[in-house]
């Protein structure tokens, strides 16, 4: 019995052809004749082929190695030489992108690792920073009222402590023969009103009004009516109001008129006004024709005013009355805005038209001219109310 | 193709010419290493372009070519290459499926290549059928070269030295210090049926 590395050997020799003829044809003939054999023989020529075939497999690899490092130091050594032998049809792009410096090739692995992932990431920063910018602008755009920056409206809110000692104090003065059940103020806000007409008619700014469920004037002598809202006009920021109380029986002759034209830059001009419980005296002269941002529907005025004069009359020295106090800058010194009289009078005159049953009886004589300025003010103070705006809850 | 019917005196003294493709297969086959050097040195800024257009390295573009270059070499070598196109196009459709699979295995996303155009259609140069035989070969050569390894020494030293160094059996006696060179011969039947358990085992039990 022959051990495998036996046949092995006898393998060897036969493909080496080192067999004698007889042996040989021996061979051949058990091959043909024995399939366990054939197989066997069939394993040893696939292994020492495959073995044969890895040894020519390494020096090839080496000899392509060899072939590159030559072709490197060629390169690198003779530069025209080695571009020499590019064909005709290789592009002429080919060889310039060929050297590519370092931080090149390091940038190129990154850009191409990742370049979907930076795209997501470039596209959903430019979604978030466009969607935030557009929402916040549709955002601003919706809820910033007209009424523009810096201007302020000069309406007074009450709280509730102010209300209170105010209640308190009327307890007390007012305890042995006034008002014993005054009902305690629960205004919300506060402003200025003077007369418009001797029956009845007020005027104030229409955003001391605004919001407003009922209204209540206030005179100097702690006289009071109900008033109701006759028109409105948001743009000029005018109101006109009109006592709806029964027993009320006029204000008594107005001393005061309207001015139709307009007032000169440089007037001395006052206003009287109820910016706390007590009527206060300011004035100024008239530094504009126009009023904030341009609008020329208003003056702008040199008097200090404070939040509760809206409303307020604006008087010349000849007491006419030139406009109604409505705002100031609040970013500026001393800028207060008054509506122009002219559009008092425009207004009245439309409304006149409209309801011609219940006409306006505007005053037409003015006796404050000529009188000096404290003296005026005796005159005018009756007609001067605080107006004060209940809101429904 | 075309090329190559134009002209076919090639004379292997004038390498830096640019030989037409049947001549210097016939070159290559006949075992002229310089005929390798100059289809080496030839195909390269090809396939170097290629691979570092795709985002690949140096290296990579290295490894690859010398791939491509070997599957071609030993189909020359064996005489079973059928090329219907020009040996450039043959190239570079095999070192592009090469780099394209290793491409593939490395990225998370799908891959898509940027291509030399002027090569016409990539179809039909036989490259993948070259290259699923030339992976089994490479499987096969894998499984013996670990085969080897596994078998330790002396055995994997003789083995090498004889069959894949082509020493002689004299040198090898005396290089391991046997007393004839019978006793080498007899030690290396016994390597070699070692290695065939080993190396069967491992290469048929492998999924094809």
């Amino acid at each position: 019995m022959q051990t495998e590395s036996d046949y092995y050997a006898l393998f060897e020799a036969y493909e080496r052809g080192e067999l004698a003829p007889p042996a040989r044809t021996g061979l051949e003939a058990r091959l043909a004749a024995d399939p366990d054999l054939a197989l066997r023989y069939a394993d040893f020529s696939e292994l020492t082929g495959t073995l044969r075939a890895v040894g020519q497999r390494r020096a090839l690899r080496q000899q392509l190695r060899g072939l590159h490092a030559e072709m490197l130091a060629a390169a690198t050594e003779k530069q025209p030489v080695a571009d020499a032998p590019a064909p005709g049809p290789l592009r002429a792009t080919v060889n310039p992108l060929l050297r590519i410096s370092r931080t090149e090739r390091v940038l190129r692995e990154f850009w191409s690792g990742h370049r979907a992932t930076v795209g997501v990431a470039a596209s959903v920063a430019v979604l978030a920073v466009f969607g935030s910018l557009l929402g916040l602008e549709w955002w601003r755009a919706a809820n910033t009222k007209p009424s523009m920056y810096g201007y302020t409206v000069l309406r007074r809110e009450l709280s509730k402590l102010q209300s209170n000692q105010r209640a308190l104090r009327q307890q007390l003065v007012g305890g042995a023969g006034g008002a014993p059940g005054a009902p305690v103020n629960n205004g919300k806000f506060s402003g200025t009103g003077f007369a418009l007409t001797a029956d009845g008619y007020l005027v104030t700014s229409y955003h001391v009004i605004q919001g407003a469920d009922s209204l209540l004037i206030e005179g100097r002598d702690q006289q009071r009516y109900h008033a109701e809202t006759v028109y409105s006009d948001r743009a000029h920021d005018l109101a006109i109001l009109r006592i709806k109380d029964r027993d009320f029986n006029g204000f008594g002759r107005l001393p005061y008129t309207f001015k139709a034209g307009q007032a000169d830059l440089g007037e001395r001009v006052y206003t009287l006004g109820y910016p706390r419980e007590d009527m206060v005296y300011g004035d100024g002269a008239l530094s504009a024709r126009s009023g904030f941002g341009g609008d020329t529907a208003f003056y702008q005025v040199s008097i200090p005013v404070n939040p509760g004069n809206s409303g307020g009359p604006l008087l010349d020295e000849h007491g006419n009355l030139i406009g109604v106090v409505s705002g100031r800058q609040s970013d500026a010194q001393s800028a207060a805005f008054a509506t122009k009289s002219s559009l008092l009078l425009r207004l009245v005159d439309s409304l006149a038209k409209k309801q011609p049953a219940a006409p306006y009886h505007l005053p037409h004589t003015n006796r404050l001219a000529g009188t000096p300025r404290p003296q005026q003010i005796k005159k005018l103070q009756d007609f001067v109310f605080v107006v004060k705006v209940f809101e429904k809850d | 193709m075309s090329r190559g019917d134009s002209s076919s005196s090639f004379s292997s003294s004038t390498p830096l010419v640019p030989a037409p493709d049947e001549a210097l297969i016939a070159a290559i086959r006949s075992g002229d290493e310089r005929a390798l050097a100059q289809l080496y040195r030839l195909h390269w800024p090809m396939v170097s372009h290629f691979v570092l257009q795709n985002s690949g390295s140096d290296d990579d573009a290295q490894d690859v070519y010398q791939e491509g270059v070997m599957v071609f070499y030993e189909k020359v070598r064996d005489g079973s290459l059928e090329l219907n196109c020009q040996i450039k196009t043959y190239l570079y459709a095999v070192c592009r499926r090469l780099w394209l699979k290793r491409l593939t295995s490395k990225s998370r996303f799908g891959v898509r290549l940027q291509d030399d155009d002027d090569l016409g259609p990539l179809h039909h140069t036989g490259a993948e059928d070259d290259l699923l035989a030339a992976e089994e070969q490479d499987r096969r050569f894998t499984t013996m070269s670990e085969a080897l390894d596994h078998l330790g020494e002396p055995c994997r030293s003789l083995l090498e030295g004889f069959y894949l160094l082509d020493k002689s059996m004299q040198a090898l006696t005396a290089e391991f210090g046997y007393t004839n060179a019978d006793n080498a011969k007899n030690q290396k039947y016994k390597c070699l049926v070692r290695l065939k358990k080993l190396f069967f085992a491992h290469y048929k039990e492998a999924p094809l």
